[in-house]
């Protein structure tokens, strides 16, 4: 193999590969990048058996060929390397890669090529493309809800569900439920709901940050793995097999009090309070009372407590209700809303938060049990 | 607002009461404590039998060489806790803020009271009178801002006493006094002090803070604050309960499992009620055995999720004893669990699974039951083979 690319092409190429790469892992061959050439372009790829990533470019090819490089040392080298050309040559008698840049050189030591484990390739399977603007704006208004311990596998995903030309992302971890919209570009073929790792869904959002033209995806037949297709890139993920709950059931349907706040007021009240529920259990506790507004208290057992009031248009009967801090503010600090609407029944039932105007996304959050 | 916090004290109690319920001990040396020949030690003493240098912890074989000519009483603590409730409703009259600290003391924060009572002072003679007239005995009390204050002004001029240490004045009246009168200053404490040339509160108060912090460590800290007369604890109803726990001696020692676990879940049971009642929570949950050879262990394991179950404490009690005897396989002597690292009653409620929230239904409602019907009304049947013992 005989190749040469631009510094900042193999940098940024394995910047992209590089989440991929599995750090703590006993199957040694995966903290390697495989590299190796595809037509005109060098493919670089990782994976770490739950997430798989491909990514090409530029390069002009003297002669094909392919190798396993550990990533780390890889990256870190040519990440210190001026940017100009670098060529690229590999030995396959002693499977050495040997580096030239400048008036650099570097040999490193890899496997080969047939010792990587098999990129998935999705051929065909359930199609669909959506907007990757809107599918990062969906992903973080819903991946964090998903569970962080893995005592019920399929909560620590995301539950993906196409159906025509819509695409419904939602994440549980039994305490709230996240559920977000969007259009589909073009529409899902059949049916499907698939649960997506939560990891893989962080990967796929920083992925599509510089992202402008549609995204495909596509999820195999076995529905076990889902691709997305990006420009130059492509990330596979395994999918998680179970059945995600039910979550049309965990959004109540009716509410007693309703009140409508401005994000960016109850964000600050939240903020204040939150400071001291960090020392406590992290109770935030909300009165909201019609004609007057939202009380938000918050106290620190022997240290101090908090206070604070927003206005807000309250419909429906004086309510209290408590919530742990962090579960607001995971969601209001990514609300791009001016205006959301809180709609409670008892201090021990669902708090519901929902956009005005359009049902786009919905937030359940099970309340905290408190003495009032 | 300045506080107004009283401690109360009864004097030389269990004697006291000794001596109410029988006058001919009244100007005599009376110990409670048990007989002259027995291995225990002086609970209470007179103030006639102080006068030999008899007190409180000290061998009763020793009180009985200082001071043959002393009557000594076993005691009769049914009686004293009643005296002791009574004591306590005279105080709550006076005030919701009440922290009994025992049988015969108690903090008292009547903060505010004063338009309402007339000055502090007159208060705390007209509760020192309420005593001696309901309950035929002396109390000492002791004003001060704040606990450690009005404590140490309580014991400045026992029996029937009334120390006042108006605002401001505080760390001049400690002063003067030996360390071993502040609270919390043991033998141990006084010994170390003793070292570094410090034999007065006034003289622990007058050490650079960083100093003490790194001699005696954050008890230090306290202990300085205090010298200085500066202490912020509130006046708590109850006190603040830090862990909970039962054990017990088995009838013979064992290793029969079913035995072991059905009397671990009894205890469980008990301390979960506790739990429960106090309205606490808790993270850690700790087993306590000793084995055949009297070798005692106990293993802690915290949860981050806190509890007042008692399936769930049951269950890491549990855990911890297939682990410890997997580990050691000897007979087991004593057992005993506990839990610690208490927090309040709030929780987050589960929207997928409401199994923790049914099992908290059942747990209040055998509580409900035991208490109306005594706790062996309803059992479960892990228990069952304790049924001979325990009915």
């Amino acid at each position: 193999m005989q190749v040469s690319c631009t510094q900042e092409n193999l940098s940024r190429g394995l910047g992209i590969v590089g989440r991929a790469v599995a750090t703590r892992t006993t199957l040694p061959i995966t903290n390697h990048v495989l590299i190796s050439t595809d037509n005109s372009r060098l493919r670089l790829s990782a994976t770490n058996l739950e997430i798989a990533i491909n990514c090409w470019i530029g390069t002009q090819v003297e002669e094909e060929g392919a190798i396993a490089i550990p990533s780390g040392l890889l990256t870190d080298f040519v990440n210190s390397l001026p940017s100009e050309n670098i060529d690229i040559k590999v030995a396959p008698q002693t499977q050495t890669m040997e580096i030239k840049c400048a008036k650099s050189e570097a040999r490193i030591s890899g496997q080969k090529a047939d010792e990587f484990p098999p990129i998935p390739r999705i051929g065909e399977g359930i199609t669909a493309k959506v907007d990757p603007r809107a599918l990062r704006n969906a992903i973080s208004q819903m991946v964090f809800a998903a569970a962080v311990d893995d005592s019920r596998p399929v909560l620590t995903g995301g539950y993906a569900q196409f159906s025509g030309d819509k695409l419904i992302l939602a994440a549980a971890d039994g305490f709230r439920l996240a559920v977000h919209n969007l259009g589909l570009v073009a529409p899902a073929g059949e049916e499907a709901g698939v649960i997506i790792p939560a990891r893989s869904l962080r990967e796929l959002d920083r992925l599509l940050r510089d992202q402008a033209d549609p995204v495909e995806i596509t999820i195999n037949p076995q529905r076990s793995q889902i691709l997305f297709r990006l420009k130059d890139v492509e990330i596979v993920s395994q999918l998680i097999q179970g059945n995600f709950p039910d979550y049309n059931q965990l959004i109540p349907q009716s509410h007693t009090t309703r009140a409508v706040i401005n994000v960016a007021e109850f964000l600050r009240a939240i903020k204040s309070a939150s400071v001291f529920a960090r020392d406590g259990s992290g109770i935030l506790k909300l009165m909201i009372t019609p004609g007057e507004g939202i009380q938000i208290s918050a106290r620190a057992e022997e240290v101090g407590d908090n206070e604070g009031t927003i206005d807000a248009e309250i419909e429906g009967q004086e309510a209290k209700i408590a919530f742990n801090s962090k579960y607001l503010m995971d969601i209001f600090t990514i609300l791009e809303d001016e205006k959301v609407a809180l709609e409670v029944t008892t201090p021990s039932s669902p708090g519901v938060f929902r956009p005005i105007g359009d049902d786009d996304w919905v937030q359940v959050v099970m309340p905290m049990f408190v003495q009032w | 607002m300045t506080r107004q916090i009283l401690h109360i004290d009864l004097d030389a109690f269990f004697v006291s009461v000794e001596q109410v319920l029988n006058p001919d001990l009244q100007g005599k040396p009376v110990v409670v404590g048990g007989h002259p020949d027995s291995r225990g030690v002086v609970t209470c003493a007179s103030y006639e039998a102080r006068k030999f240098g008899l007190h409180a912890g000290m061998p009763i074989a020793t009180a009985h060489r200082l001071c043959p000519q002393a009557i000594f009483i076993p005691g009769s603590f049914s009686i004293y806790r009643d005296y002791s409730a009574k004591f306590m409703d005279i105080l709550a009259q006076f005030s919701p803020d009440l922290e009994p600290g025992g049988l015969d003391e108690a903090f008292l924060d009547l903060t505010g009271f004063e338009p309402l009572y007339g000055p502090i002072r007159e208060t705390a003679h007209r509760i020192k009178s309420r005593i001696r007239e309901e309950l035929e005995i002396t109390a000492s009390i002791g004003i001060a801002t704040c606990k450690v204050v009005a404590k140490v002004a309580s014991d400045f001029s026992k029996p029937d006493g009334l120390t006042e240490v108006t605002p401001g004045t505080e760390k001049e009246f400690l002063a003067p006094l030996p360390v071993k009168d502040l609270p919390g200053v043991g033998p141990k404490m006084q010994q170390a002090l003793k070292k570094i040339g410090v034999s007065t509160i006034g003289q622990l108060a007058d050490l650079p803070v960083s100093f003490v912090k790194e001699n005696f460590g954050v008890f230090g800290e306290v202990m300085h604050r205090h010298a200085n007369g500066i202490d912020n604890r509130e006046v708590k109803p109850y006190g603040e309960v830090k862990s909970i726990s039962r054990e017990t001696t088995l009838a013979q020692d064992t290793l029969d499992f079913r035995m072991l676990k059905a009397t671990l879940r009894y205890l469980t049971e008990k301390v979960g009620a506790d739990l429960r009642n106090q309205g606490k929570q808790a993270k850690c949950v700790t087993l306590k055995l000793r084995y055949s050879d009297f070798d005692t262990i106990t293993r802690s394991q915290t949860q981050k999720q806190p509890t007042d179950l008692d399936q769930a404490i049951f269950n890491v009690g549990s855990e911890l004893l297939d682990k410890c005897l997997s580990q050691r396989r000897q007979s087991v002597r004593l057992i005993g669990i506990g839990v610690s690292n208490l927090v309040g009653p709030e929780k987050q409620l589960d929207m997928l699974d409401n199994s923790s929230l049914r099992l908290a239904y059942l747990d209040r409602a055998i509580d409900q039951i035991r208490k109306k019907y005594g706790f062996g009304a309803i059992e479960r049947g892990q228990t069952l083979p304790l049924r001979d013992k325990y009915h």
